[in-house]
C-alpha cells in the first residue's frame, strides 16, 4: 500500500511540476495551475480515503477468518457411524511435510576429551576415548521408520575414524503372530544381557563396562533372525532366540572358517523379566545364553553365560525428577581352545542417582577375571601360562586378537552428567584402572554428546 | 548335504512365518480392552463404553505425561489391546512408539487400524502450529503444534465421538448403547461448558503466567492472556536471570496469578508468587491428577473453580490495598 501511495504522489508531483517549470512567468497560467493543484489535490485525497478504507476493510475482513478459524463450535452429534476423516484444518504446508513418508533421521555425535595417566593406555572397547586428546568417540546416523502395516525397519550407522559400519539395520514383525512372537531379521544388537542393548549415547558412562567389552566386544551384533515371545504371565516375560552369522566384533565368538554346518552359527537366548513392585519401583531380571565358535580352531566352542539385573527407583507424585538407577550384570565365559577350555568371568553393577532434572551422578565397579591363576616375570612382563587365553589368528595366520583374559582387572569409575536438554549432554568421568599384570592407570574423560533430528523413544 | 540342511532349515522358518502371517491371532473376547496413553483419555472411554470395556490408562494423571518410563509391563497391556487411544502431536514421542513396536498387535499397531486411534486428529483446531520450519535452540518445540489439547474442555467432544465411533465399528452389537452414552457425555460437557463460561467471564483479559507452555489451549477458552512462562524455553528449567526478569514484566503487567501442572517443581514458582504478591496455583492438569478428580468433568471443576476462586482473592485484595493506600 505505501507503495503504491508514494507512486500516486510522485506521479502527481510529476504533473504538477511540469507545467509550473515551464511557464513560471505567465499570471494567468499560475491561476490555472493553482486550480488544477487543487482538484489534484482533491483527488489525491479522495484516493486516500478510499485506500484508508480499504485497508480498513480488509482488516476487519482478515479479524474475522482468524476469529472464526479459532472459535471451536460446540459440536452437535453427527451420525457417529460414519468414519471420521483426519482433521485437515489447521494443518500449515511444514505440518504437511513432515507428515511425507520420510524416515526419521537422527544423527548423535559423542565426543570426548581424555587424559591418561600413561602412555599407549589400556582400552577396552573400540569407542572409548583412545589416548590423551580430544577423540570422536562416534558419530552415529539413525533411519527408522514403519516399512509397512507389517514391518518397522531401524538402522544405525557408527562413523568412527576407520569408517562407516553398520550397528544395527534390522526388520521387526508389526503383526500378531501365534505365541505372542514377534521377529527381527537383520543385523542387529542381540539381546544379550542389558548393556549390550543400548546404544552409547544412551549409556550412564563414558567407557563400556568392563565385562561387557570383554565378552561381547564393542557389542554383540551379529546378521541373524531373532524370534522373541511374550510369555502369557502375570508380569512381564519375553524369550527370544536368534541364531546368525558369527560374523562379529567381538573375541568370544568368530566365524569358524572349515564349518558349513549350522551348528557352528551364533545361538543367542535371553529371558527378560520386569516386575512392577509399585508405582515407583521396577525391577528387570535377565537370563542370557550364547553359544557358537570361537575361531581358535575347527569345532572349538564358546559357551557365554549372562545374568542382569536392573532396578530403577522414581516415584511418580511430588519429585518428578529424581530417580535411582541399579543396574548390574554378570558374565561368565567357557571356551574350548586347541589347548585348554578357558573360564573367564566378569561382573559389573552400577548406582546412578539422578539428583535434579538436568543433573545425575553415577558410580561403578566393573572387575574381569580368570579362573586359572597367572604368574608373573619380575620384570612386570607375564608369562605364558596355557589356558588363560589363546591368540586368534586371521587367514594368513597373523595374530588378530586374543581370547581369554590376562589376569585380574578391575575397574573404579564415578561420574556427574549434566544434561542442558534431553538432546545435548556433558559428562565428567574419572576412570581407576587396577591390573594383576600391569600398572595402574588412571584417566579423567569430559565428553560431549548432542543429538539432532527425530526425537526417539527411550527404553526403559 | 550341506545344501540339503540349509534348505530344510529355511523352509521350516518361512514355513512358521507364513503360517503365522495368516493365522487369526489374537480371540474375540467379549469385552473391548481399551488401553489409554493418558487418563482423560480413559475416563471419557469408560464414560462411553460403561460396562462394555476394560480400560486403563498407561501414564497416571500426576505424572508428567512427556516423560512417562516405558515400563515392559505397558508392553503386555498393549499386546492384550483392542483399541489403544493417545494424544498424538508427539506427546507421547519419548515413550508410546517403543511400547507399541514391542506390543506385536495389528490391531492396534498401524495408523489405519481401527484399534489405533490417534485422537489429535479429531480436533479441528490444533494451536501453536510452528509457521516457520522449528529448531530446538527455541526449546524441545512440538512440530505439529501444542499438544496440550485437553485442556480446552471443548475437546473432549469430538475425542469422546471419535471413541464412540471405533466402539460403534468394533462392537456393532452394542452401537446404540455407545451412542447414548455419547449424547449423554456430550449434552453434560457442553452443559458444563457454559456454566464454567460463566464462572470465567467476569476475569476476560485477566494475565497469568504459566509454568510450561501447555495452557494455551485453556487460557484462550478461559479468556485469559498469558504474560510469561516461569520455564524459558519448553522443557528449559528456570534460570535465576530469567526469573528476575520475570518478577520485573509481572510486576509491571500486574499479573496476579500463576498456573502451574502439579507436576511440575513448585518452588521457583512459588518463589515467584512470593516476590509479586501473586498467588500461585498448583493444578492437576489430567483426570486422576488430585485425588477425587475421576471425570473429565471433575477435572474441570477442579481447574476452573480454583481460578476463579484465586482470582476472586486476587482481585479483591488488590482493590484492599489500593482503598488502603489512598487513606
Ligand atoms: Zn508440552
Amino acid at each position: 500500500m505505501n507503495l503504491r501511495r508514494t507512486t500516486i504522489v510522485l506521479f502527481a508531483l510529476s504533473i504538477v511540476s511540469s507545467p509550473l517549470i515551464n511557464h513560471k512567468a505567465h499570471g494567468q497560467e499560475r491561476d490555472e495551475i493553482k486550480q488544477e493543484l487543487k482538484e489534484l489535490k482533491q483527488m489525491m485525497e479522495k484516493m486516500q480515503e478510499r485506500i484508508d478504507d480499504l485497508e480498513e476493510r480488509n482488516h476487519v475482513l482478515e479479524q474475522q477468518a482468524k476469529d472464526e478459524a479459532e472459535t471451536i463450535e460446540v459440536e452437535e452429534e453427527t451420525d457417529l457411524t460414519v468414519i471420521e476423516p483426519p482433521s485437515e484444518e489447521g494443518q500449515t504446508f511444514l505440518g504437511k511435510a513432515l507428515n511425507t513418508l520420510n524416515p526419521e533421521i537422527s544423527v548423535t555425535g559423542i565426543f570426548a576429551g581424555a587424559w591418561y595417566s600413561q602412555d599407549d593406555p589400556f582400552v577396552f572397547a573400540e569407542i572409548d576415548p583412545q589416548n590423551t586428546g580430544v577423540n570422536v568417540q562416534e558419530i552415529e546416523l539413525g533411519f527408522q521408520a514403519n516399512v509397512d502395516p507389517y514391518f518397522r525397519f531401524d538402522s544405525f550407522f557408527p562413523i568412527t575414524e576407520e569408517g562407516i559400519e553398520i550397528e544395527e539395520a534390522y526388520g521387526t514383525t508389526l503383526f500378531s503372530l501365534p505365541l505372542n512372537s514377534q521377529f527381527r531379521v537383520g543385523k542387529m544388537r542381540a539381546k544379550f544381557g542389558r548393556i549390550n542393548q543400548i546404544h552409547r549415547h544412551s549409556q550412564n558412562f563414558v567407557t563400556l563396562p568392563l565385562p561387557a567389552a570383554q565378552f561381547l566386544g564393542e557389542h554383540l551384533n551379529p546378521t541373524s533372525i531373532e524370534a522373541n515371545f511374550l510369555v502369557p504371565v502375570p508380569w512381564y516375560m519375553e524369550l527370544s532366540a536368534s541364531g546368525g552369522s558369527p560374523e562379529v566384533e567381538t573375541p568370544t565368538f568368530a566365524r569358524d572358517e572349515d564349518a558349513n554346518d549350522l551348528g557352528r552359527l551364533l545361538y543367542i537366548f535371553h529371558i527378560a523379566n520386569f516386575f512392577e513392585l509399585s508405582e515407583s519401583l521396577g525391577v528387570s531380571l535377565g537370563g542370557s545364553f550364547a553359544t557358537g565358535s570361537n575361531g581358535t580352531a575347527p569345532g572349538a566352542r564358546s559357551n557365554l553365560y549372562g545374568i542382569d539385573l536392573f532396578a530403577k527407583y522414581r516415584p511418580l507424585r511430588n519429585n518428578p525428577y529424581q530417580e535411582i538407577m541399579l543396574q548390574s550384570e554378570f558374565m561368565y565365559l567357557d571356551a574350548e581352545t586347541p589347548e585348554e577350555n578357558l573360564e573367564n568371568w566378569g561382573w559389573y553393577g552400577q548406582l546412578v542417582y539422578r539428583f535434579a532434572k538436568r543433573w545425575n551422578s553415577g558410580f561403578r565397579f566393573g572387575i574381569i577375571d580368570t579362573n586359572t591363576p597367572v604368574e608373573e616375570e619380575k620384570e612386570g612382563l607375564l608369562v605364558e601360562p596355557a589356558g588363560t587365553f589363546s591368540l586368534l589368528r586371521d587367514e594368513e595366520g597373523e595374530e588378530e586378537g586374543m581370547l581369554g583374559l590376562l589376569g585380574r582387572t578391575y575397574r573404579i569409575s564415578p561420574m556427574l552428567t549434566f544434561n542442558p536438554s534431553e538432546f545435548s549432554r556433558m559428562r565428567l568421568e574419572y576412570d581407576y584402572l587396577n591390573q594383576s599384570f600391569g600398572p595402574n592407570q588412571h584417566a579423567i574423560f569430559l565428553q560431549f554428546q548432542y543429538a539432532i533430528g527425530a526425537h526417539g523413544a527411550h527404553r526403559y | 548335504m550341506k545344501i540339503y540342511t540349509n534348505i530344510r532349515f529355511l523352509t521350516l522358518v518361512f514355513a512358521f512365518a507364513s503360517i503365522s502371517i495368516f493365522s487369526e491371532g489374537r480371540d474375540a473376547s467379549a469385552e473391548v480392552k481399551i488401553v489409554t496413553s493418558i487418563p482423560d483419555f480413559a475416563a471419557i472411554a469408560k464414560e462411553i463404553g460403561g460396562d462394555k470395556v476394560v480400560v486403563e490408562s498407561l501414564a497416571k494423571g500426576y505424572q508428567d505425561p512427556h516423560f512417562v518410563d516405558a515400563k515392559p509391563i505397558f508392553i503386555t497391556r498393549l499386546n492384550q489391546a483392542d483399541l489403544l487411544v493417545y494424544n498424538g502431536l508427539d506427546l507421547e514421542i519419548g515413550w508410546l512408539p517403543i511400547l507399541i513396536t514391542g506390543a506385536r498387535n495389528s490391531d492396534i499397531a498401524a495408523p489405519a487400524a481401527l484399534g489405533h486411534y490417534n485422537a489429535s486428529t479429531s480436533i479441528k483446531n490444533v494451536l501453536e502450529i510452528p509457521t516457520a520450519p522449528v529448531d530446538r535452540s527455541i526449546g524441545d518445540v512440538h512440530p505439529g503444534g501444542n499438544p496440550h489439547y485437553m485442556l480446552d474442555p471443548r475437546n473432549g467432544i469430538p475425542v469422546a465421538r471419535g471413541i464412540a465411533a471405533r466402539l460403534i465399528r468394533m462392537d456393532p452389537e452394542n452401537a446404540s448403547y455407545y451412542e447414548e452414552n455419547f449424547k449423554n457425555f456430550a449434552s453434560t460437557l457442553r452443559l458444563k461448558i457454559s456454566e464454567w463460561e460463566t464462572e470465567l467471564k467476569p476475569f476476560k483479559g485477566t494475565k497469568v503466567v504459566t509454568y510450561h507452555k501447555m495452557w494455551i489451549y485453556f487460557t484462550k477458552w478461559a479468556g485469559l492472556t498469558e504474560a510469561g512462562y516461569i520455564e524459558p524455553k519448553p522443557g528449559i528449567p528456570p534460570s535465576p536471570s530469567h526469573v528476575a526478569n520475570l518478577i520485573k514484566s509481572m510486576e509491571k503487567l500486574q499479573v496476579k496469578l500463576i498456573i502451574a501442572a502439579n507436576f511440575y517443581p513448585e518452588k521457583t514458582a512459588s518463589l515467584v508468587a512470593e516476590k509479586t504478591g501473586a498467588a500461585f496455583l498448583s493444578l492437576p492438569v489430567l483426570v486422576e491428577g488430585r485425588d477425587g478428580i475421576n471425570t473429565y468433568t471433575e477435572l474441570f471443576d477442579a481447574i476452573v473453580g480454583e481460578v476463579t476462586s484465586a482470582l476472586k482473592d486476587k482481585t479483591g485484595s488488590v482493590k484492599d490495598s489500593v482503598y488502603r493506600h489512598k487513606e
